[in-house]
C-alpha cells in the first residue's frame, strides 16, 4: 500500500505553520453541510458544536450525535450532508453507516491524528477527501519523549526507590549527549522529537517508508525488516511514533528486542498494536530492554492483569501524554478556522490522509 | 551594598554605558573586575558550546620553542579519576612531583625541586584547612587548579588572606577550576525535572502503583517561563535547552551586561533583591544554579519564595546554602508549589531524619546528577589538555576564579 497520493505541502504543524493563510477573497463555491459525530458533552468540540461566533460563511451544522440512533439519516440524506467531523471514540460503526447511507458525503475530518479508531473497509474505499489533526499534538509528545529518555538515563526508578528507603546512595548517571535516538515512523511527532534530541547532542537515526534524507538525522533507513533490526542494534533510545496501519501492525516484536543494544530504552507514543506486547514484557523482564516509556497499548484501557503495571522499569501513562487542556479544543478550532473556509472555497484542504494507506 | 534595579534588555543599553554605571555603583573590590571585561571574558571560560561532543580543543602547541616554563605539579587529594595525571604522559615540560592529602605527605614526596602548580581534588579530606597550609609550606606554588567547579569546599578566611597578600606581591596566585565541565548533564536533569512535574509524574506513578488507568491533562513546557538564578555555564546550558523547548528564559547574574547578546535568554536581571523577586513572580519553573559564596548564601529566602507564582516548580542544582531550605519546605507543605527537585542540600549526605525524605512532590537526588562515570576523568583531562599547556606556554589560563567573590 503505497502512499503516493497525498501532497506533503499541505501538512500543517501547530508550532511552525502560518495560520489562516488561505485566500479569504476567493469566492465561496459550495456549502459545507456538517454532521458532527462527536460527544455532545465534550467541551473540546465546542468550536463546532456550540460556537460562540457563527461558523465560517457557507458552513452549516446539520446534526450532532455519538451513535447512529442520534441521527435522522433520511433527513441528512435529503439535506445533502457532505461533511463529517469525527471525534467520538466509538465512531467506527456510525461512520461506516453514514458513509454507506449518505452518498453525498465528500469530506471526513478527524479531530485526532490517528485514523485507526475509525478504520473500516468502507473508509478504505472512500473516494472523497479525508483530513486529520496531524501536526497538532507533536510538541508535547516530543517533550514527553525527552523526559522518558532522561527518566532512564538518570535512573529515576532507582532514585525514587532510594527516596522511599531514605537511602543517600550516590550512583553514576548517563548523559543523553552523545547517545543515539532511533525513530520508527518519522512523521510530525518523530521530527519534533528529533529537533529536541539534536539540541541535546544526540545522534538521530530515522526509519520511514520513503528514506528521504533529513537535516536532523544522521541516517535515514527504509522500513524493511533488516533496517528495523539494525536500528534496534544501533540505538540507545528507540521512539515508536508510527501510525497503526496494516503494515505497521505487529511490526515490533521478539526479533527486534533480541537485536536491541545493551541498555536500550523503548518509548511508544504511536499505537499499541504496532508492538507485540507479550514480547515487550519478556524483554523488559529479562533485561534485553533497560526500560520502556509507554503511552499507548494494544487494548486501552490497559487491563489490570497486564504485567506491565508492576514492572518498575516501565513508565506507564494512560494515553494522555498529548492530552492538554487545550489541544483537543484547538484541534476542533483547526477544523473550523482552517479547513472549513478552504472547503467552501474549493481550496486544497490541510492535512490530507490517504484513506487506503490508513494515515 | 545594594545595587539599584538593573534590568537589561538586550536591544537597548550600550555596553560601555552599562559598564560605567556598574563600576560607579559597586563597592570597590578592585582587581576582581578585570576579568569582567566582556571582550576578554568570552575567551576565558571553557564550555561545550565550542564542540557539542565536548572534545577538548588542544589550542596550544607545545614545542621546545613555545615552552616558557616548567610545570612542577603537586596533587592534593587523589582518586582513580586522576589516573591520566598519575600515569601520564604529561605534556612537555610538566612533571608530577608528589601526591598527598596533607602537608606532611606532600613534603615526604617532594625533593628539592620546588613545585609551582597545585592540582586539588574535592575528595581531599578537610581541604579548606589543608590548602592554606600547603600554600604556605610551598610558597613557590603560583597556580592552583581545582578539579571541581564549586570552590566552596576549599574556601576559607586564610585562603582569602593568602590570595590577597599574594596579589600585591610579584608572584600573584592564580586559581582556576572546572567551570563548564559538568553543565550538560545538569542541564538535562533540569529539563527532566521540569517535564517530570509538567506531565505530573507524581500522580502518574501513584496511579501506576494502583494499576489505575486514570487519564488526566498534562502541561506543556512550550511558552512557559523559566527563571535561572545564577546564569553561569550551567545556567546557560539549561537556557539553551529551554529555548529549544520554546520556553521564555529570564536570567539573573551579577553582571547582566555580560549576557546582553545572549540568544538563550530573553531578559537578564542583576543580583539585587527586587530583581530576584521579579524573576520569581514571572517564572513557572525556577532553576537555581548559583555557586555558594558570601553573597549568595541564603539568597533565595523566605521572602523570595513568597513572590513565587502559585504552582511554580523549583529546582536546585547549585548549592544547598543558596536557598532557605526551611522556607522551601514550608512553601511545599502549604501547597504553593507544584513540586521541587533538589540535587544539593545544606547538609550532605542527608541524614535519615531529614524532613526531605518524606516530603511529597519533591525529587531528591544525592548530589549525583552530574556524576557520570567519566566526569572527574574528563575534568582531569581538562587540566592536562587545556590549562596545563597554556601555563607551560605562558598563555592566559581558562576558568579563573576569585576566592574573594567565591566563584
Amino acid at each position: 500500500m503505497s502512499r503516493t497520493t497525498v501532497d506533503h505541502s499541505l501538512f500543517w504543524n501547530r508550532e511552525i505553520s502560518s495560520k489562516l493563510s488561505y485566500d479569504a477573497n476567493a469566492p465561496i463555491v459550495k456549502e459545507a453541510k456538517i454532521i458532527s459525530l462527536s460527544d455532545v458533552n465534550d467541551p473540546s468540540n465546542g468550536p463546532l458544536n456550540n460556537p460562540t461566533n457563527d461558523l465560517p460563511q457557507g458552513s452549516r451544522l446539520l446534526a450532532v450525535g455519538g451513535s447512529i440512533d442520534d441521527f435522522d439519516v433520511e433527513l441528512l440524506k435529503r439535506e445533502g450532508a457532505n461533511t463529517i467531523f469525527v471525534s467520538h471514540p466509538l465512531a467506527r460503526d456510525p461512520l461506516d453507516r453514514l458513509l454507506q447511507e449518505i452518498p453525498s458525503i465528500e469530506w471526513i475530518h478527524s479531530r485526532s491524528a490517528g485514523m485507526d479508531f475509525v478504520a473500516s473497509p468502507t473508509l478504505t474505499s472512500f473516494q472523497g477527501k479525508v483530513t486529520n489533526a496531524k501536526g497538532l499534538y507533536s510538541s508535547t509528545l516530543a517533550e514527553y519523549t525527552m523526559m522518558a529518555c532522561s527518566y532512564f538515563a538518570k535512573d529515576l526508578p532507582r532514585l525514587l526507590k532510594n527516596k522511599g528507603f531514605k537511602n543517600w546512595e550516590k550512583y553514576n548517571v548517563l548523559e543523553l549527549r552523545g547517545s543515539t535516538l532511533g525513530i520508527v515512523g518519522y512523521g510530525d511527532i518523530g521530527r519534533a522529537a528529533a529537533r529536541l534530541a539534536v539540541a541535546y547532542g544526540m545522534k538521530v537515526i530515522a526509519l520511514r517508508r520513503r528514506p528521504v534524507p533529513d537535516d536532523l538525522c544522521s541516517v535515514v533507513y527504509g522500513n524493511d525488516k533488516e533496517s528495523l533490526n539494525r536500528l534496534f542494534a544501533e540505538c540507545d533510545y528507540i521512539l515508536c511514533a508510527a501510525p497503526l496501519t496494516a503494515e505497521t501492525n505487529g511490526m515490533i516484536g521478539k526479533e527486534q528486542f533480541d537485536a536491541a543494544k545493551s541498555g536500550a530504552v523503548f518509548i511508544n507514543v504511536g499505537r499499541g498494536p504496532i508492538v507485540d506486547e507479550d514480547a515487550l514484557v519478556e524483554a523488559l523482564k529479562d533485561g534485553r530492554l533497560k526500560g520502556a516509556g509507554l503511552d499507548v497499548f494494544a487494548t486501552e484501557p490497559l487491563s489490570k492483569s497486564s504485567p506491565l503495571w508492576e514492572l518498575d522499569n516501565v513508565l506507564l501513562s494512560p494515553h494522555n501524554m498529548d492530552q492538554t487542556a487545550t489541544f483537543t479544543y484547538e484541534s476542533t478550532s483547526f477544523f473550523v478556522e482552517e479547513n472549513l473556509p478552504r472547503f467552501v472555497r474549493g481550496l486544497p484542504l490541510l492535512n490530507p490522509v490517504d484513506a487506503s494507506a490508513g494515515y | 551594598m545594594r545595587l539599584t534595579v538593573f534590568v537589561m534588555h538586550k536591544t537597548r543599553q550600550s555596553l560601555r554605558a552599562a559598564q560605567r554605571r556598574l563600576q560607579s555603583t559597586t563597592t570597590a573590590t578592585a582587581p576582581s573586575y578585570t576579568w569582567a571585561d566582556p571582550a576578554r571574558r568570552h575567551y576565558k571560560f571553557w564550555n561545550r558550546e565550542t564542540d557539542v561532543t565536548g572534545q577538548y580543543s588542544y589550542l596550544i602547541e607545545i614545542s621546545p620553542e613555545s615552552l616558557q616554563r616548567e610545570a612542577r605539579i603537586l596533587a592534593l587529594g587523589s582518586d582513580e579519576a586522576d589516573a591520566a595525571l598519575h600515569q601520564g604522559p604529561l605534556p612537555l615540560g610538566a612533571s608530577l612531583l608528589g601526591v598527598g592529602n596533607t602537608v606532611e605527605e606532600l613534603q615526604q614526596n617532594v625533593d628539592k625541586t620546588s613545585p609551582n602548580v597545585l592540582f586539588v581534588s574535592p575528595n581531599c579530606p578537610h581541604a579548606a584547612n589543608v590548602l592554606p597550609q600547603v600554600l604556605q609550606a610551598f610558597p613557590s606554588i603560583e597556580w592552583v587548579h581545582c578539579r571541581s567547579a564549586g570552590i566552596d569546599f576549599i574556601e576559607s578566611e586564610e585562603l582569602v588572606q593568602l590570595y590577597t597578600q599574594r596579589l600585591q606581591s610579584s608572584k600573584p596566585l592564580q586559581i582556576t577550576n572546572a567551570k563548564g565541565q559538568f553543565s550538560s548533564s545538569l542541564a538535562e536533569y533540569a529539563l527532566m525535572a521540569c517535564a517530570y512535574f509538567a506531565k505530573n509524574l507524581p500522580l502518574l506513578l501513584e496511579k501506576q502503583q494502583q494499576r489505575s488507568w486514570h487519564k488526566y491533562n498534562v502541561e506543556e513546557l512550550r511558552h512557559k517561563t523559566m527563571g535561572i538564578v545564577g546564569y553561569g555555564d550551567i545556567g546557560r546550558a539549561v537556557a539553551k535547552l529551554a529555548t529549544v523547548y520554546g520556553m521564555r528564559v529570564v536570567a539573573l547574574r551579577r553582571h547582566p551586561f555580560l549576557s546582553r547578546d545572549d540568544p538563550y535568554c530573553n531578559v537578564v536581571y542583576g543580583r539585587d533583591q527586587e530583581s530576584l523577586h521579579q524573576l520569581m513572580r514571572e517564572s513557572d519553573y525556577i532553576v537555581c544554579s548559583a555557586p555558594s559564596t558570601v553573597e549568595t548564601r541564603g539568597m533565595v529566602s523566605a521572602e523570595a519564595f513568597q513572590h513565587m507564582k502559585p504552582n511554580a516548580v523549583f529546582i536546585n542544582l547549585g548549592r544547598g546554602p543558596v536557598i532557605d531550605e526551611t522556607a522551601l519546605q514550608k512553601a511545599l507543605q502549604a501547597g504553593r508549589l507544584k513540586g521541587a527537585a533538589l540535587d544539593v542540600f545544606v547538609e550532605e549526605p542527608l541524614s535519615t531524619d531529614s524532613p526531605w525524605w518524606d516530603t511529597p512532590h519533591v525529587l531528591i537526588s544525592p548530589h549525583n546528577m552530574d556524576q557520570t562515570a567519566t566526569f572527574m576523568h574528563e575534568a582531569t583531562e581538562f587540566f592536562l589538555r587545556e590549562n596545563l599547556p597554556r601555563f607551560l606556554c605562558g598563555e592566559d589560563l581558562l576558568n579563573p576564579v576569585d576566592p574573594v567573590l567565591g566563584y
